[in-house]
């Protein structure tokens, strides 16, 4: 096990090394640079100038790379030109919130999903997998920027039953309560779209279970519906469905850009985009490589889950 | 054609999907014929006008622009758009994933590498990222779309492709000489067609809704053109003051983005090859009963009796009578084979009983099932469940499809235990052991934490009939229990049902295609053909003198221990296919002694004493015994 | 019915979890009665006043630190602040302050003239040990300082390296305002984040992208602020910022956007507006292309329906702008000057006269950026009133930062127009960074249209020159004319910034500096 955790981190760091080159080139060719985002309004080529030339950006670009793969790899990220903080500090304090919001938008995902998909092919054909069928359809149409707003609109200044924005109360106690009650809103507007996509991926995952032999067996031993339908054929269906929740982690991570911004989650996602978009090189390069090593981190522990489940995979 | 159109109108919801999409493409394309208002003509005094107001049935936006005629085109601009952007990705995407999946090796693993490195980069940000270095605009919003996009394609083609690329037509035309492009351009495209189309389909409203995201960033279309994003987009400043200039695109999207949904999950449930042959539809707990009047036989004491059953498989407008006015008993004890072809209905009958027939398709449409002398077709499937695995349990073919492979045997086994009445773990465990010994499994303790796929091909029916064992059973149903074993094990799980049967005084129906199992361990045996019993009386008359040249011909077709070289005949034709039956004599059109009038009528079961009758117009003559 | 006994657990769960999440609910925390919650409209940046250039960042400034003046409450005329007094030299080029006795950082230590020295070496000074604490973007401001010298322990001089006009103005703007040499000493990058000043409020808190909190200083020199704490809350999205307001999740938004100020109108909400330093206006390509010609630039004004722009599209949080130099600066402004009328006919007239009937334009217009206002909307109500006079015109637009990537190095070769904005803090800065032949961005200016008048260089350079105010006004009052003349500009509107505030919030008011001025305001 050990030994497979080893080799699949070893074969990740061909993947990253790509990733920084990638997000590197993009930040260099988009055009407009840190000195212009910081000047604003008054900058003027000589204040550019003179500004990238204190941000050493006048230096060559593959020069520059090396600099910063060589600073990262000893774990110095750079400073953040944008918020004047150290990047990696930044990341890690932004990646923590958006880890509880997507993780619990992914765990809301993936248990909603899986049941309602799984509900939905027991009941193949009733009104049951119908009403299931068409409100996934409706969650996987939505964009999910608009379902946040309303949802704010309706649930927090009409009926006021929860805070309309940020992670934590401006006063008062920072105590689990306190979080679930912020945390509600965007957590349920981020999991709509991979429940949907889970759900309809788990209701095929469970047709094609339930017409196997083995859940005929487990009829013939005389087992209950609840038993063949939600042990047997869901722990079954399971197996194509959790390599697919890796891939899903990954869409509710980039979902999770538009509702931290609807619901300013002071989360990594938003950094991101405000990162691009104030030209933050170090910012943005340093989070998407962050950001793509959890992903691959993320897969690795599915694919040992997915061998833990399953005990004809040997890993 | 029509077919497929058939087969796709079947689903509701795909074909409700269908229309819709034809609707809103009709209104897409024509929308510049249409007498709309011009979309771009700003009339600020009139901005935010509500639906149905006058001169603008949905309203005005921000700018009093005619938000009927904005919507109109935006939504020709996000469907081409978003169309586009999937054909492009789709190419390019299975480019890729047929390049890697055919080539293979270091040309797989490097492109396989990148694919990992685009998957493992936030989409939207990636998106973002190349909209921003490409400029604002919906032509870089679609590349930035198709980009992201091309992974997703990628890995899906890759996948199918190797899945094909060892297969024989593969082979052979690289034998001939072929060249790779070609050979990739005849023989892999055509078969991955499908595949990509089915993405394709599934992803386009996908495409429309990540376009209108970016769009929604300001990164899409060019003021004042209007696509579903940007008006989106431009209404969110408004979207509490007038939330009707964002609900209008809105809705759009979300009816767009669902039709083209369903639309995609019909394409997909036709051309997958799977669901060819029918629905892909679970199967009930039960197999449905749909017959007229409860018309039991005579009552008796006889432990099971099958009367007039009925089981039919209904497929569209197709009904296939697999079981046909099949009726036959077995008494405590007692040892009844069914024998006959793949196809003869005999698993169905077998399957019947406990009404295990999947179902749809299944229905069995007449008859009754009398066991202890209640009808199993008139219970609920609650009450059935009591029958099943305590009175009547099951043992069958395959026992690596047919043990749950995700469990581990004493797993299983417990599990059988557990569903009679309230017991123990540890004396779970002390009956799940008993269980494994009973069927001399050799190291039980150590077999109790074993998956299936670990044991071999005769332990594991060992398992099944272990686990049929469970709860001591009156009948064990075994279906074809030891056709996927090697001789030597089959003769072993032989004599294990023998063992068993003599020890616990079990009645058994064995079923089988094979006369020589029938000859060691059945009393009686009923022949079937084409869903109908043609002959049936005890197994030694049988095989000593069959009556009917259907069983003289199978029984030819087996060599025989002992017997030495004898010819083996196989029999030419194939039997007729169950939804098309003959009137006559199914086994007509194969049979050598067949007469004109075989081909007439129906041909009904005639007693020809010895406990034996049979369906043959002109049986064989049967010795006296 | 075993699947309906799940069903029934599953809706016991879930009645448990909405349970659990509505029990949440009612910890939604009160803020105490003297605790001012602002919407701010984004993170701060730092709070280091000489690193900063966004109004936002002003806003949080303004209430920790002080400068050496102010401007006048309400007006852009510049007062004593930690400055009790100054001598200007006759020539104009040294400048002389006495500061106010006995005033403190917030950690202790005196404000001094070795102190202000400090401030202003640290940022023009490349050689100072504590330079790199910058980058300093808006240092230019000072560019004229040729020596900062402490001639006692309460006095500090200034040498100019020629006369310079907007000093005491700029000295007024958050890039003078003087920061505890200690602390930068101590904190070096990070000051700030640590920042300390000797302004109204204390720095207390800073939790990323969720709130600034700044306490109440009782040793202020002025006397205790009444709040006993304030927070900024960045709010991004102006949508969720309204609806925090609507919400009571806030008690001061700023940037309300125009078309949720209909929300505001009722007995909770008090609507504040205050006309600034704001002039938004459409560079003209004067170089090349339709533009060239000063009719065509002229009949641009008349076409575009500037009143519909400021009171539909930006629903009256604007008024018309007439000229280059918005009202807000009263004693520069020339009264007499009148907006373009609204004329398509003259329009076409002038068109017709140039030749340039159906010329194709090509217009940049941003997504947003500071002091932008809604530039698509208005970017799209412009195209529209140019069309219908005859001009084709094609919008593109940029986000921000590249938009002034492809804007400030001119428009030559690549389009006629452009949308920008401009919020100054005199009367100088505008015109003489993006008027003057001198400014064109070759010579490191902003004007990206090549606008070019002789005449309007030698105002600008005689106003800038002197000291004396109504000379001065004179001089900025003729260049006004010439140039609305010259049209080298769309000239299109001048922004009221506003904000709102909850029926808890007495004594607020808004600045013409678009500053953010807490220490008067009550909440109860």
């Amino acid at each position: 096990m050990i030994g497979y955790i080893l080799k699949r981190l070893v074969s990740a760091i061909p993947v990253l090394i790509g990733i920084s080159i990638i997000v590197f080139i993009i930040m260099a060719l988009i055009p407009g640079d840190p000195a212009t985002a910081i000047l604003g309004s008054f900058a003027t080529p000589e204040n550019v100038e003179k500004l990238n030339r204190d941000l050493g950006l006048d230096k060559p670009m593959i020069q520059r790379y090396f600099i910063w793969l060589g600073n990262m790899l000893q774990g110095d990220f750079g400073r953040s030109f944008s918020l004047n903080k150290d990047v990696l500090d930044e990341i890690l304090e932004r990646f923590g919130a958006t880890l509880i919001l997507a993780g619990v938008s992914f765990v809301l995902c993936s248990v909603l999903g899986v049941v309602a998909g799984a509900l939905s092919a027991s009941r193949q054909f009733a009104i049951t997998d119908k009403l299931i069928t068409l409100s996934v359809l409706i969650g996987i149409s939505i964009p999910s920027f608009f379902l946040g707003m309303m949802m704010i609109l309706f649930f927090s200044v009409q009926l006021r039953w929860f805070p309309v924005s940020g992670m934590w109360p401006i006063y008062g106690t920072r105590d689990i309560a306190a979080l679930l009650s912020h945390l509600f809103l965007p957590a349920v507007a981020l999991s709509v779209v991979a429940t949907g996509v889970i759900a309809r991926l788990s209701r095929s995952a469970m047709l094609e279970v339930l017409r196997q032999d083995f859940i005929r067996t487990a009829r013939a031993k005389g087992l209950s519906e609840t038993r063949v339908i939600w042990r047997h054929a869901l722990k079954a269906a399971m197996v194509s469905v959790i390599p697919v929740l890796g891939v899903q982690a990954g869409f509710v991570l980039s979902g999770a850009v538009y509702i931290e911004m609807v619901f300013q989650w002071p989360g990594v996602g938003r950094m991101l985009v405000e990162a691009i978009l104030k030209r933050d090189i170090l910012l943005v390069q340093g989070g998407v490589v962050f950001v793509a090593a959890c992903y691959v981190m993320f897969n690795i522990i599915v694919d040992i889950i997915q061998s833990l489940l399953d005990p004809r995979i040997k890993i | 054609m029509t077919r497929f159109i058939a087969l796709f109108a079947r689903s509701q919801l795909a074909f409700f999907g269908l229309i819709v999409l034809s609707f809103i493409l009709l209104l897409a394309i024509f929308t510049p014929f249409l007498p709309l208002n011009d979309p771009n003509v700003i009339d600020t005094s009139n901005r935010f006008k509500l639906p149905f107001s006058e001169g603008a049935i949905l309203g005005t936006d921000h700018l009093g622009r005619d938000l009927l005629s904005r919507l109109l085109w935006g939504t020709r601009l996000s469907i081409a758009v978003g169309l586009c952007a999937a054909i492009i990705a789709a190419f390019i995407g299975s480019a890729i994933g047929i390049t890697a999946g055919y080539y293979g090796g270091h040309a797989d693993n490097f492109i396989m590498r990148g694919v990992d490195m685009l998957m493992a980069f936030p989409y939207i940000l990636l998106a973002l990222a190349i909209v921003a270095a490409l400029g604002p605009g919906l032509m870089n919003a679609l590349i930035a779309v198709a980009i992201v996009n091309i992974p997703f394609f990628a890995r899906n083609i890759r996948g199918v492709t190797i899945g094909i690329v060892h297969r024989e037509f593969v082979d052979a035309a690289r034998l001939s000489g072929m060249s790779n492009t070609k050979i990739i351009i005849t023989e892999i495209l055509p078969n991955v067609f499908p595949v990509i189309v089915i993405a394709m389909s599934t992803t386009v409203g996908w495409m429309i809704l990540e376009t209108a995201g970016l769009s929604f960033l300001g990164l899409g279309s060019q003021p004042p053109q209007a696509d579903l994003g940007s008006m989106l987009g431009e209404a969110r400043a408004a979207i509490i003051t007038s939330p009707h200039t964002s609900v209008v695109p809105g809705i759009m999207i979300l009816i767009i983005v669902m039709a083209i949904n369903l639309v995609g999950d019909g394409v997909r449930d036709v051309l997958d090859p799977r669901l060819k042959s029918g629905a892909l539809s679970t199967p009930r707990s039960t197999t449905e009963v749909s017959k007229n009047k409860s018309n039991t036989g005579l009552k008796n004491q006889i432990l099971l009796s099958i009367n007039a059953l009925k089981t039919e498989f209904r497929i569209g407008d197709r009904i296939l009578k697999a079981v046909d006015d099949v009726s036959l008993t077995v008494d405590k004890g007692q040892c009844l084979g069914i024998i006959g072809e793949s196809g003869s209905g005999k698993s169905v009958t077998a399957l019947s009983v406990m009404r295990l027939v999947s179902s749809p398709p299944g229905v069995i449409t007449n008859g009754s099932i009398d066991f202890n002398g209640g009808d199993l077709l008139e219970l609920s499937s609650e009450d059935l469940r009591a029958f099943r695995g305590k009175k009547i349990s099951y043992v069958f073919q395959d026992p690596l499809s047919t043990l749950h492979p995700l469990y581990t045997v004493g797993q299983q086994l417990s599990e059988a235990i557990q569903s009679n009445s309230y017991v123990g773990k540890s004396e779970k465990n002390k009956k799940a052991l008993e269980l494994l010994k009973a069927v001399r499994i050799s190291n039980p303790e150590k077999r109790l934490n074993s998956y299936p796929h670990e044991l071999s091909g005769g332990m594991r029916q060992r398992i099944g009939i272990a686990m049929a064992l469970a709860n001591d059973p009156d009948i064990i149903i075994a279906d074809e229990p030891t056709t996927a074993l090697d001789v030597t094990v089959q003769a072993q799980i032989l004599k294990l049902f023998q063992d068993l049967r003599r020890e616990k005084g079990l009645a058994l129906v064995f079923i089988t295609h094979d006369f020589g199992v029938i000859s060691q361990i059945c009393d009686k045996v009923a022949v079937m053909y084409a869903g109908k019993v043609v002959e049936i009386g005890p197994t030694a008359k049988i095989l000593d003198s069959p009556a009917h040249p259907y069983t003289a011909r199978l029984k030819s077709c087996v060599p025989e221990l002992g017997q030495g070289k004898r010819n083996l005949l196989a029999i030419p034709g194939f039997p007729p296919m169950i939804d098309n039956m003959p009137s006559g004599c199914a086994f007509a059109s194969r049979c050598q002694k067949v007469k004109q009038n075989c081909y007439l009528t129906a041909v009904d079961f005639t007693n020809i004493g010895q406990e034996r009758g049979v369906r043959c117009l002109f049986p064989e003559e049967i010795k006296a015994g | 019915m075993a699947l309906l006994k799940f069903s029934r657990r599953a809706i016991i769960a879930a009645g448990a979890a909405i349970a659990f999440a509505t029990s949440a609910i009612s910890v939604t925390a009160q803020t105490p009665d003297d605790v001012l919650v602002v919407g701010q409209i984004a993170e701060p940046k730092s709070m280091d006043p000489a690193t900063v250039t966004a109004v936002n960042d002003f806003r949080i400034l303004m209430n920790i630190y002080d400068g050496l003046v102010r401007y006048k409450d309400g007006t852009l005329e510049v007062e004593p602040s930690l400055a009790t007094s100054w001598t200007i030299s006759d020539d104009g080029t040294v400048y002389t302050f006495k500061l106010r006795s006995g005033v403190k950082f917030h950690d202790g230590s005196a404000l001094n003239a070795s102190a202000v020295k400090f401030n202003f070496d640290r940022m023009l000074d490349d050689g100072h040990p504590y330079h790199d604490t910058g980058p300093f973007p808006l240092s230019f401001f000072f560019s004229a300082i040729t020596d900062v010298s402490v001639v006692d322990d309460m006095t500090v001089k200034f040498t100019l390296n020629a006369p310079y006009a907007p000093f005491l103005s700029n000295l007024a703007y958050p890039t003078g305002l003087i920061v505890s040499p200690e602390a930068v000493k101590k904190h070096g990058k990070d000051f700030g984040q640590n920042p300390s000043g000797t302004g109204a409020f204390k720095f207390a808190d800073w939790r990323s992208n969720e709130a600034v909190v700044v306490e109440a200083n009782s040793d202020h020199w002025e006397g205790a602020p009444k709040l006993n704490a304030v927070v900024f809350r960045p709010i991004t999205d102006a949508n969720t910022r309204t609806a925090e307001m609507l919400a009571g999740g806030i008690d001061l938004m700023v940037e309300v956007p125009p078309l949720a100020l209909s929300q505001f109108q009722g007995d909770g909400y008090t609507v504040h507006e205050q006309a600034g330093p704001h002039v938004w206006f459409l560079i003209l390509n004067a170089k090349e292309g339709p533009f060239a010609d000063v009719r065509v630039r002229q009949a641009a004004n008349y076409a575009i329906n500037k009143e519909a722009i400021v009171n539909d599209v930006l629903e009256g949080t604007a008024a018309v702008a007439a000229g280059p130099t918005p009202p807000a600066f009263a004693w520069a402004y020339n009264e007499s000057l009148e907006p373009y009328p609204y004329d398509p006919d003259k329009a076409r007239e002038l068109l017709a006269a140039a030749g340039a009937e159906g010329a194709e334009l090509t217009f940049y217009v941003t997504e947003g950026g500071s002091g932008m206002l809604d530039p698509v909307a208005m970017g799209t109500a412009i195209q529209a009133d140019l069309q219908a006079v005859g001009l084709k015109v094609k919008i593109e637009t940029y986000e921000w930062n590249a938009f002034l990537g492809v804007v400030n190095p001119g428009l030559e070769g690549k389009a006629d127009m452009a949308e920008m904005a401009w919020m100054t803090n005199d009367p100088d800065t505008l015109p003489f960074l993006a008027l003057r032949t001198g400014a064109w961005p070759d010579k490191g200016g902003f004007n990206s249209g090549y606008y070019s008048n002789p005449k309007v260089d030698e105002l600008l350079e005689a106003a800038r020159a002197s000291t004396d105010q109504n000379e001065r006004a004179r001089l900025y009052q003729e260049m006004q004319t010439i140039v609305q003349e010259d049209a080298p500009w769309v000239f299109v509107a001048n922004w009221k910034q506003n904000a709102v505030t909850s029926d808890k919030v007495s004594s607020f008011s808004l600045q013409p500096s678009f500053f953010l001025l807490l220490d008067g305001v009550t909440k109860n």
